[in-house]
């Protein structure tokens, strides 16, 4: 099973192939505008380095978020186009999970975060297990405040993971129980390895990529401009 | 043997997707956002690029479906790569160099107002340069001279608002909806043009066309008529706003026409679909001796079709872009 993925959901732009469940290539770069220029010919190259064709992928997996709006359409509509040109399915991963089962921890509770800007962090809380992480509580958005006060009132030893430069400083300043840690952006390898997973349970459905948000367009109804009052009303 | 072309246009609030061989078209849909956008009064880019992912998937099939083309005969892919909305002309290009990358076709990424010049070559066989061309739409007014294919100068634009901009804002005076364009056309549809002699705002360069000065008088006028109680009927004063911004645009394009000599008029845009300006156009065109080329309203509109038939001339002269090609949200023609 030929494997590729599509990583754009943060400042970090990755792909990466497999073959069954071994990594065979993967590139990255950190741009936060560079998700475009980035996404398909990092693919051309990856396939080049595994020396295969375009036409042997079986699946592709892509990130559909939370994260930069921007950045996740790119992603889906770069997936969305290889896979139906290539009539393959096509399976998706939120970014906080592909973030969660790439850290390491014996015990501690796993907070994944990712900066959607505008003030707010998208947050997601894990349980290691044995072999990876069982998410404990889903995607939501929090005000910094929000996850302090989440992170200052959980029993357990917290381990942030996810990019530190979207949390203030002053979030984690003197909380001698949590801790911070790596990964800072989604891994794509643990993209890969959510995607044959998928791909091994689910007999090659396709998911309908449809991008997480978890936040409605800013859009201000302007009264005026919609109602225009008619001269001709009395 | 002409091209098969996949083409894609997302650069505003319709998401199209068109497949054209040579200069024919073989399907051409869009899913337009029009009524999305009507309840906030205007474009919202967030909301128009959330619309194109949604939508780009399932428009493709039914583009290759009515088209009954094999994707397997496909010989480019082409996508408009500006000027637009930055997230929702990446949309588009984004899908369609993944399209063109998976099937290792080439990829041609085409300029939107390059699509919109081009649109006369999809209906009229004897659309050729030395042209001049009118490119009318809610975020454009310029008047273009071809002189060979691919080589365009601007020879004149708005110095304010764009002519669709202008009956959006025009529109929003009258009490009309939007968007404007087509709201006037069919509220000045019985209406007398001459009833109220609106000021036309011929700036001082010859090819420049304004209408600030216009939305100002308009204001005024329905302001004062109101007050004195003698204001004239809706029809009239539309047709009237109407009459002004078409006669500014014909006057402009007509002097271009003539002071470059050429014997080819084409327009594009969505204000070209207006009914009172393509009567005009085609009444002064055609009394001069100049052949006009407006293409049907769908085709004035954003269509996919027309970046098809514009990726034709690149791909025929091998300017292709790569796997790295993004977009230029403020690209300029010329
Ligand atoms: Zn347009």
């Amino acid at each position: 099973m030929k494997l590729l993925a599509i990583e754009t959901a943060t400042a970090q732009s990755a792909v990466a192939l497999a073959e069954d469940r071994q990594v065979m290539a993967t590139a990255t770069r950190v741009d936060r505008t560079g998700h475009a220029g980035f996404v398909v010919s990092a693919t051309d190259f990856a396939l080049d380095q595994a020396g295969w064709f375009p036409d042997e992928l079986d699946a592709i997996v892509v990130d559909v978020g939370p994260g930069l709006f921007t950045g996740i359409r790119v992603g889906i509509a770069v997936a969305q186009g290889m896979a139906s040109a290539l009539g393959i399915p096509l399976l998706t991963a939120i970014s906080l999970d592909a973030q969660a089962l790439a850290a390491t921890t014996g015990h501690r509770h796993i907070y994944s975060v990712v900066d959607v800007r505008r003030g707010e962090l998208a947050v997601a809380t894990y349980r290691p297990v044995p072999g990876g992480v069982v998410r404990s509580s889903e995607p939501v958005l929090l005000t910094p405040d929000r996850l302090q006060q989440q992170l200052m009132s959980d029993p357990s030893d917290p381990l942030v993971v996810g990019d530190a430069a979207g949390i203030p400083e002053w979030v984690l300043r003197g909380q001698h129980r949590v801790k911070t840690g790596r990964p800072r952006y989604p891994s794509v390898r643990a993209l890969l390895e959510i995607g044959m997973s998928k791909l091994e349970r689910d007999n090659f459905h396709s998911d309908s990529a449809v991008p997480l948000y978890l936040r409605e367009p800013d859009v201000s109804l302007n009264w005026e401009k919609l109602n225009p009052e008619s001269p001709w009303s009395s | 043997m002409n091209p098969l072309i996949l083409a894609f246009e997302t650069s505003c609030d319709e998401t199209a997707v068109a497949v054209v061989r040579g200069t024919e078209v073989l399907s051409s849909v869009l899913s337009s956002q029009v009524d999305l956008h009507a309840r906030f009064g205007g474009v919202v880019p967030e909301v128009a690029a959330r619309a194109h992912v949604e939508s780009i998937r399932p428009l493709t099939h039914k583009a290759l479906v009515e088209s009954g083309v094999h994707p397997a005969d496909l010989d480019a892919v082409a996508a408009t790569n500006g000027p637009g909305l930055v997230g929702a002309l990446l949309v588009g290009h984004s899908f369609a160099k993944a399209t063109a990358w998976a099937r290792q076709l080439p990829f041609v990424g085409v300029d939107h107002m390059e699509g919109h010049l081009m649109a006369p070559r999809l209906e009229f066989e004897d659309f050729a340069p030395p042209a001049v061309v009118l490119l009318a739409s809610g975020g454009h007014s310029q008047i273009v001279h071809v002189s060979h294919w691919g080589e365009y100068r601007v020879m004149g634009e708005t110095i304010d608002d764009a002519a669709g901009e202008a009956f959006d804002k025009l529109a929003r005076l009258l009490g009309l909806g939007f968007p404007g364009g087509p709201a006037i056309d069919l509220a000045a549809e019985d209406g007398d043009p001459a009833a109220v002699a609106f000021p036309r705002a011929l700036a001082d360069r010859p090819y420049a066309v304004s209408f600030s000065g216009l939305k100002t008088s308009v204001a005024t006028f329905v302001r004062k008529a109101k007050a004195a109680g003698e204001l004239p009927p809706l029809a009239d004063v539309a047709a009237s706003v109407q009459e002004a911004i078409v006669d500014v645009l014909v006057q402009k394009t007509m002097r271009a026409v003539a002071d470059t000599g050429v014997k080819v008029l084409g327009a594009g845009g969505g204000v070209i679909a207006n009914r009172r300006l393509r009567a005009r156009l085609t009444e002064e065109a055609t009394a001069r001796g100049v052949k006009v080329c407006l293409p049907r309203p769908e085709l004035c509109t954003d269509n996919a079709a027309m970046i098809g038939v514009a990726a034709l001339l690149h791909l025929e002269r091998g300017d292709l872009s790569d796997w790295t090609a993004t977009v230029d949200p403020g690209r300029r023609l010329g």
